[in-house]
């Protein structure tokens, strides 16, 4: 019995040990966003580097940032679930819609920054008391590869992938809701069907639209990117965001277009606001100032293609980002129907026409 | 019994661990989902029943739950006949390798299988190499699931099964042969009916696991295999689909207990037991047919391949260059130990591992400790409240794991007076919380079984001289029990550290432990450090693993026939891929410890 007993101490020995170090551990853990100077920054705005990028740019500006990534609508589930006791400090990357929903969760610090004279107004919270603030802007496209479709072969809308024969099973449809640029191309679709009386506001024929945009399109591969099946020849027509475009472009040797439909595409007006309850409040909101100034937009801008609404900034936007974006007309949407009816769309999407 | 401070004290917490985390949480989910708002709704159950998908999912979980219950069966049955029953050449070995499930489990297991023969699997590529026109999904939906869960959960029957056939009493085995009964009908007809019990045990178990499931069909289930977990995780993240998310975990928690209560039946019905008064050990049975012994070799030999061959590619590429794994190359001078030098000096990459190594300890020590004086208070005094409040530390063990953290997040993510006001998601306790509430059931029945092996006699002597009840439970039975006691807290600390299930609903986005992690570097595009990383967590989970296990019971069963030695059943380690909580049926507790018997 003498053996096993000394192994069995040992054992605990290890596990008060571990223990003991865990518990330093976890006192600060506990602290959360309180631990020194570290403002927690959610954002969907992270991928292709720009989250390591932001860090590194940040810690240099005297912010010592943790991002915390996820989709559009993870992120702001995530916040609103959080709201009660909030990890993140600052949000930023969402669209005006998502942001919408965090203040009328009342999730939102209202704030006014350094450089809000510099950006159109009518870009951020309609409020009088404004809690979020514009940085960039995108149009939300649908994307063709240029290598194997020209410009007179693409469709000139959304619905004629799923309505005309040629462009059946050639385009990438979705396989989750979770992402902001995916909930915008199908609020840019049900808006079109609006009927009070109908089922969420929109009509039946609006419903069938959705149905067949899932029945006849590829099913997204988790991760495999939609440019890079451009370039496998699986799929030539897609949703994109803009300032995603060129880096693709380039990463995976495609030449691509974008279908400019009449009725103009939707755009994502990109926020950036404080996180109601952060005990951080000051240094949030200095980066906040920091981060939406021209020179760091500007900065962004070049590296990741962005297109900001910062008007100093936009003096060291890439001209064809500028360019590109010319070719679009804003599609006019009520963002208060699509930000009052968007949980019941998922919802319903998630249940009835997700295969 | 109230005149102890002591005594009252840990009533108290009892009563009102009991009542906030395991009580309100679980009825709080019935509670939102049916009466949201004081009303009642069938909102949630008329959108799933109309909800294809949702219906299909439902389908395939119990499409899953029946196909791995056989197949688990049957490959297990044979595992353990081939180890323990039949005389087969290098048993050992084979032993070995069927029992890498131990430490090689969960997540850990499902991303190991994707990286090798997923869609850009190192096999996979191999064979893309040699047939360019094969399909690079092949290891992909409900196909590829089963065949995961399958070879990951043969644990219960290595443990529950293996321990119940070395008890087969030999002498009957003897008897039949001399009235003529050929092997196999000695097999069917003397040795397996004694199996029964433990073989509705482990049944009921892998059902439960493929009914539960969450990480391999999220691996590796692809677009057209998809099962209710996952659906629950998805609805669980948008506050107002919450109410989908519950029920469909409401539906899992009653055909999980619809199947424990059929088992503890079956359980009453007649079961046959050997109660030989010397028993005499079992002998392995040599196969005399030719054919039959090259056949069953062969097979057992195929298997010991298929469990082995993936955790020895883990371990070679978690020793070669980043080129080396994203090529699928393996050869001696591409070894290197960068990939351990960057998991071990990264603090990025080191500090999922040490986020679970300090939850799993804190835990284990916490379920342990915490239980210890519950357990005391239980066999001191009994009475109906005592086996009121027994019964209800066993409700984490009847639901699955994804009800439990669903019903902690709905309820305590605003303040609550259950919990002095304070909000409990968003901060780093409420996974360690669940972590605690899924170990109780476990922890308490072998803690009760330390307990009641105590000599009575030294406490009545302790009693008698004057010891208070403190001093005779921290000099006389606590020494006593501490052996076991310890090694029940290193159980629950492997289980709880290669955890998945638990921690994508509850973990705090700054402090992701290990599993997390580990799905993450599956999908992600996964840049090749990232399956770097994993191949080499995965190495050092089994080394850490291994340890533990060693330390309980490799140094305990050398001492085996010592009388007094407790040995403490072995328990699902790692998991499936599935409910980790299903730790140990009723009846499978059939282990030849010299432990009181567990009930």
């Amino acid at each position: 019995m003498r053996k096993p007993l000394g192994a069995i101490a040992l054992s605990i020995a290890a596990a008060v040990l571990l223990t003991s170090c865990g518990q330093g551990d976890t006192a600060a853990e506990g602290e959360g966003s309180a631990e020194a100077g570290t403002l927690v920054v959610y954002t969907n705005s992270n991928s292709e580097g720009r989250g390591e990028w932001l860090q590194a740019e940040a810690a240099e500006a005297g912010f010592d940032i943790e991002i915390v990534g996820a989709g559009g609508a993870d992120a702001t589930n995530k916040l609103i679930a959080e709201k009660n006791n909030p990890i993140a400090d600052v949000v930023f990357g969402l669209n005006n819609v998502y942001y919408e929903q965090l203040k009328k969760e009342d999730v939102l610090e209202p704030y006014t920054p350094e450089w809000s004279g510099e950006v159109d107004e009518s870009l951020a919270d309609p409020a009088d008391e404004k809690a979020y603030w514009p940085l960039v802007q995108q149009a939300i496209v649908l994307a063709y590869n240029a290598d194997t479709v020209s410009a007179d072969e693409a469709p000139k809308d959304w619905p004629e992938l799923w309505t005309e024969d040629e462009y059946k099973d050639r385009y990438e449809r979705v396989t989750g809701m979770g992402g902001a640029t995916t909930q915008l191309v199908m609020a840019g679709i049900l808006s079109r069907y609006r009927e009070d009386s109908g089922e969420l506001g929109v009509s039946e024929e609006g419903w069938s639209q959705i149905e067949q945009y899932f029945s006849n399109g590829v099913p997204a591969v988790k991760d495999l990117d939609l440019f890079a099946r451009f370039a496998e020849g699986e799929v030539d027509f897609g949703q994109m965001p803009s300032s995603s475009i060129p880096g693709r472009e380039e990463a995976y040797g495609v030449t691509s277009g974008a279908v400019a439909p009449e009725i103009g595409v939707p755009y994502a007006i990109e926020q950036v606001a404080v996180v109601k309850g952060t005990d951080q409040q000051e240094q949030a909101q200095e980066f906040i100032d920091w981060f939406g100034s021209a020179e760091v937009q500007g900065e962004w801008a070049q590296e990741f293609d962005s297109l900001p609404v910062n008007e100093g900034a936009l003096e060291q936007t890439k001209p064809e980002v500028i360019e590109f974006d010319e070719q679009f007309t804003h599609q006019d949407i009520d963002w208060t129907f699509v930000e009052e009816n968007l949980a019941g769309w998922v919802e319903k999407i998630e249940l009835e026409y997700m295969q | 019994m109230l005149r102890s401070p002591a005594v009252v004290i840990t009533m108290t917490v009892l009563v009102w661990f009991i009542a906030a985390f395991l009580l309100w949480p679980n009825a709080n989910l019935l509670v939102q989902t049916f009466f949201p708002d004081g009303q009642f709704t069938g909102r949630a159950v008329e959108k799933l029943m109309s909800s294809e998908r949702a219906m299909m999912s439902l389908g395939n979980s119990f499409l899953l739950a029946v196909t791995l219950a056989l197949t688990v069966n049957a490959v297990g049955i044979f595992i353990v006949l081939v180890t323990e029953y039949f005389r087969i050449r290098g048993a050992k070995v084979l032993w070995l390798g069927y029992a890498t499930t131990f430490i090689y489990g969960g997540i850990v297991l499902a991303a190991g299988y994707k990286f090798i023969y997923g869609a850009d699997g190192i096999v996979t590529k191999f064979l893309a190499g040699i047939f360019p026109d094969m399909d690079r999904t092949w290891f992909e939906g409900f196909f590829a699931v089963l065949a995961v869960m399958t070879f990951a959960t043969t644990t219960n029957h290595m443990l529950f099964l293996g321990s119940a056939i070395r008890n087969v009493d030999f002498q009957t085995i003897e008897a039949a042969r001399n009235l003529g009964a050929s092997s196999w009908t000695i097999l069917r007809r003397v040795v397996l009916p004694t199996l029964k019990p433990t073989l509705f045990a482990v049944t009921i178990l892998s059902f439960l696991t493929g009914l539960g499931a969450l990480s391999a069909p999220q691996v590796l289930g692809g677009q057209d295999f998809e099962t209710i977990t996952p659906m629950i995780l998805t609805f669980a993240n948008s506050t107002t689909s919450r109410d989908l998310a519950a029920l469909l975990a409401l539906v899992l928690g009653v055909a999980t207990i619809a199947m424990l209560s059929v088992m503890t039946r079956l359980e009453r019905g007649g079961t046959y037991h050997s109660v030989a008064k010397v028993a005499a050990p079992l002998q392995k049975q040599p196969i005399r047919d030719r054919g039959a012994n090259i056949a069953v070799h062969a097979v057992a030999y195929v298997l010991f391949l298929i469990y082995v061959f993936p955790l020895t590619l883990v371990v070679l590429y978690s020793c070669m260059d980043s080129a080396a794994i994203s090529t699928g190359v393996l050869t001696l001078d591409r070894f290197t130990l960068e990939n351990y030098v960057r998991v071990l000096s990264q603090q990025s990459a080191l500090k999922p591992f040490i986020v679970s190594i300090v939850y799993s300890a804190l835990a284990a020590i916490i379920s342990v400790g915490g239980l210890l004086f519950v357990t005391r208070l239980m066999l001191k005094y009994r009475g109906w409240l005592m086996s009121a409040l027994e019964y209800l530390l066993h409700i984490p063990w009847i639901l699955p794991a994804a009800m439990i953290a669903l019903g902690l997040l709905i309820t305590y993510d605003r303040p609550n007076p259950l919990v002095g006001g304070f909000v409990l998601s968003g901060t780093v306790v409420i996974l360690l919380l669940a972590f605690v509430i899924v170990k109780v059931p476990f922890t308490l029945r072998m803690l009760k079984a330390a307990f009641s092996s105590v000599n009575g006699s030294m406490e009545e002597a302790a009693a008698i001289m004057g010891a208070g009840t403190l001093y005779t439970f921290r000099r006389i039975l606590l020494p006593a029990v501490l052996p076991a006691a310890a090694a029940v807290a290193a159980l629950n600390f492997n289980n709880l550290l290669d955890d998945y299930d638990t921690a994508v609903f509850l973990a705090h986005p700054l402090y992701q432990p290990l599993g997390l992690q580990i799905k993450a570097n599956t999908d992600g595009g996964a840049s090749v450090e990232a399956i770097g990383n994993t191949f080499v967590y995965t190495v050092l989970l089994m080394v850490v693993m291994g340890t533990v296990m060693y330390l309980v019971y490799g140094r305990l069963n050398r001492v085996r026939r010592s009388p007094r030695a407790r040995r403490v059943p072995l328990q699902r380690v790692g998991g499936d891929a599935g409910t980790p909580n299903a730790d140990l049926p009723e009846g499978a507790t059939t282990e030849e410890s010299s432990a009181a018997p567990l009930r």
